[in-house]
């Protein structure tokens, strides 16, 4: 089976501001491919792209067999992340017109969105929002999926009901694309994409992204004041609930840091999350500049 | 909070375009254009004595044609087509001037020079016999309506789609750019002719205002029209990212036609250089067709120069604002310049 999306060495420019640089990365049907990178990192001006609604500044696009066009966007579901539906419209009336414009018959709604049938949009939850854009982009059977940060703002079960909508499509043989900042979302992919400043920074699996990168737990009383030592000696702290970790510093340097501060607290080795090793990598490519 | 309120002004460069440019306008427009007085009316002279009343006349008229041979029809003919605003018939009886009522300011002119004259003349005031306002006010007020409508509901209509990044999943549904445009702009041409309809109607019910032309010529005029600003609401949606925008955009270029148009201040009243702006201006020509048809019962034939600058404007505003609308739904071949998309 052919690849389901390709980019090569692709690059967009905004006058001298690069938004994406030279990026290469594929996705095979069937596989859920998550696309990661912080808040401008260059994932939406990517998928763009590759749904070829921007124009590329070099390199090429191949989606489902040739370059991005009218008649390939037909098999491919897609979610911005303004989710595409018509606010002032009910859920019925949007469906009604995405499957007219499909040629496509109206699916039945979900157990979950049934009571939202003739509910304006704009009225709707947040979490029944997402869920109605995927039954809408999903309506006529892609072949391709590209999601952009689809869970954004959605509860944690919510969450994971539209995870398992993606994985169901994965299952079916359709290639996935789906980008997030939520990094917890990255065990829910096959493989990852790793965006920092528009390039491509790692890809693999999560193992594989990770490594034998270590991070640093630091187990303190006070973690307010911790972190804010931490933050102020501008170590790459992250505060998880009252956990207080720091990666890409050595453990002596944190350790003086909190020496200085008249801190008391335990530094630990530990193995990083993909959150960490991804500052991790940032950090090494704002330094190569 | 002022800092705050200063800061957030400057930076918004529509605002203080208008902050600039309204006080501007104003102060040219009622400085310049804000003239109910017409100081001079195109005139002709026909029938046997034509060349030695053409002479007598007071400067005020500004004869443009002398034709001894020219019937009191012919004169009619002249009003009708909009050649001149009064025509004086010389014949054994004395001297009768008809008045072009359509043109009001000039007509209410016109006839005040006349009654200064005395008994030499006898005056008709043709098409608006009473000179009402309303009568001429009302073919203007329709073309407004649909400027109205093309312009500012269109522009928020199409501003919206982008605002809730419909635009975007239109873009990537299987419809052609073409039809996008065209799905999105029938439903507004469809209400400004519903609108012109009721209004025309409640205008001739409520005002008496009559309509002695051909309601096809009328109908096309103001199809030609609807085009033009239909164009303009469609340019307008493509450089705004808001309908805040979109309304602040539209509404700059409302006011020149409601204030420059000739609909409330003569067009011949005006200062020469503000006269032209109104030349520039589709409501002007709309209102030429409207007050001639309805009015004047001019036939098309006589009402060519309108429907043909009518016609040039639409083509060139509805292709140019087609053109960047679809930049918006199929991605360009060369990348843009332009700022922004970058996440």
């Amino acid at each position: 089976m052919s690849v389901a999306l390709r980019a090569v060495d692709v690059t967009r420019r905004f006058g001298h501001f690069t938004a994406v640089d030279s990026v290469t990365m594929e996705v095979q049907p069937g596989e859920v491919v998550g696309l990661l990178g912080a808040n401008g990192a260059g994932k939406t001006t990517l998928m763009r792209m590759l749904l070829g609604l921007l124009p590329t500044s070099a390199g090429d696009v191949e989606m489902l067999g040739g370059p991005p066009n009218r008649d390939r966007r037909r098999r491919v579901g897609y979610v911005p992340q303004n989710l595409g539906l018509y606010r002032d419209m009910t859920l019925a009336e949007n469906l009604a017109f995405v499957c007219d414009t499909y040629g496509t018959p109206v699916p039945a709604l979900p157990d979950g969105l049934e009571p939202y049938a003739r509910t304006l949009v704009a009225e709707m939850p947040l979490g029944a929002q997402r869920q109605a854009a995927f039954v809408a982009a999903l309506s006529h059977g892609p072949e391709l999926v590209l999601l952009d940060e689809p869970t954004s703002g959605v509860d944690a079960l919510a969450r994971a009901a539209l995870w398992d909508t993606i994985r169901g499509q994965s299952d079916e043989g359709v290639g996935v694309l789906v980008t997030t900042h939520y990094m917890q979302e990255a065990q829910q992919c096959d493989r990852l994409l790793l965006m920092s400043r528009g390039r491509l920074v790692a890809q693999g699996s999560e193992a594989d992204i990770i490594g034998d990168t270590r991070a640093l737990a630091v187990r303190t009383d006070d973690w307010a004041a911790t972190f804010a030592a931490l933050n102020a000696a501008d170590a790459p702290v992250i505060l998880d609930g009252r956990s207080v970790r720091v990666a890409d510093l050595a453990q002596s340097d944190v350790e003086g840091i909190l020496r200085g501060a008249g801190l008391h607290a335990t530094v630990e080795a530990v193995p990083a999350t993909i959150e960490e090793r991804m500052l991790v990598l940032a950090r090494a490519d704002a330094r190569a500049d | 909070m002022i800092v705050k309120e200063f800061r957030e002004l400057v930076r918004d460069r529509r605002t203080v375009g208008l902050l600039v440019a309204l006080p501007l306008i104003l102060l040219v427009v009622f400085g310049y254009a804000a003239n109910f007085y017409v100081d001079h009316a195109e005139a002709a002279v026909v029938g046997p004595d034509a060349a030695k009343v053409a002479g007598q006349l007071p400067d005020f008229f500004d004869v443009t044609t002398t034709d001894a041979s020219a019937t009191e029809q012919d004169a009619r003919d002249m009003l009708r087509d909009d050649e001149v605003d009064v025509v004086f018939v010389t014949s054994e009886a004395g001297v009768k001037a008809l008045v072009d009522g359509s043109n009001l300011f000039a007509a209410q002119s016109i006839v005040a020079g006349l009654n200064s004259m005395g008994d030499k003349v006898t005056t008709e005031v043709l098409y608006n016999p009473d000179l009402t306002t309303s009568w001429v006010m009302i073919p203007a007020i329709i073309g407004l309506i649909l400027t109205f409508i093309g312009t500012i509901v269109t522009s928020i209509g199409l501003v919206r789609e982008r605002e809730s990044g419909t635009i975007e999943q239109l873009a990537v549904m299987p419809i052609k750019p073409s039809t996008v445009i065209l799905g999105k702009i029938t439903p507004y041409f469809i209400l400004a002719a519903i609108d012109m309809v009721i209004v025309t109607v409640l205008g001739m019910l409520l005002f008496d205002v009559p309509f002695n032309g051909n309601v096809l010529t009328f109908a096309l005029g103001a199809a030609i029209f609807l085009f033009v600003v239909l164009g303009i609401g469609v340019f307008i949606s493509t450089i705004s990212q808001t309908a805040g925008q979109a309304i602040q955009t539209a509404f700059f270029i409302l006011m020149p036609q409601i204030l420059l148009s000739g609909m409330i201040f003569p067009l011949e009243a005006m200062a020469a250089g503000v006269r032209w702006i109104g030349y520039l201006l589709p409501l002007t020509y709309f209102t030429m067709i409207s007050q001639g048809v309805m009015l004047r019962g001019a036939p098309i034939a006589s009402l060519w120069l309108p429907f043909v600058v009518l016609t040039v404007m639409a083509v060139v505003v509805f292709t140019a604002a087609t053109l960047r609308f679809r930049r918006d739904l199929a991605p360009e071949r060369k990348p843009s310049k332009r700022a922004g998309g970058a996440a």
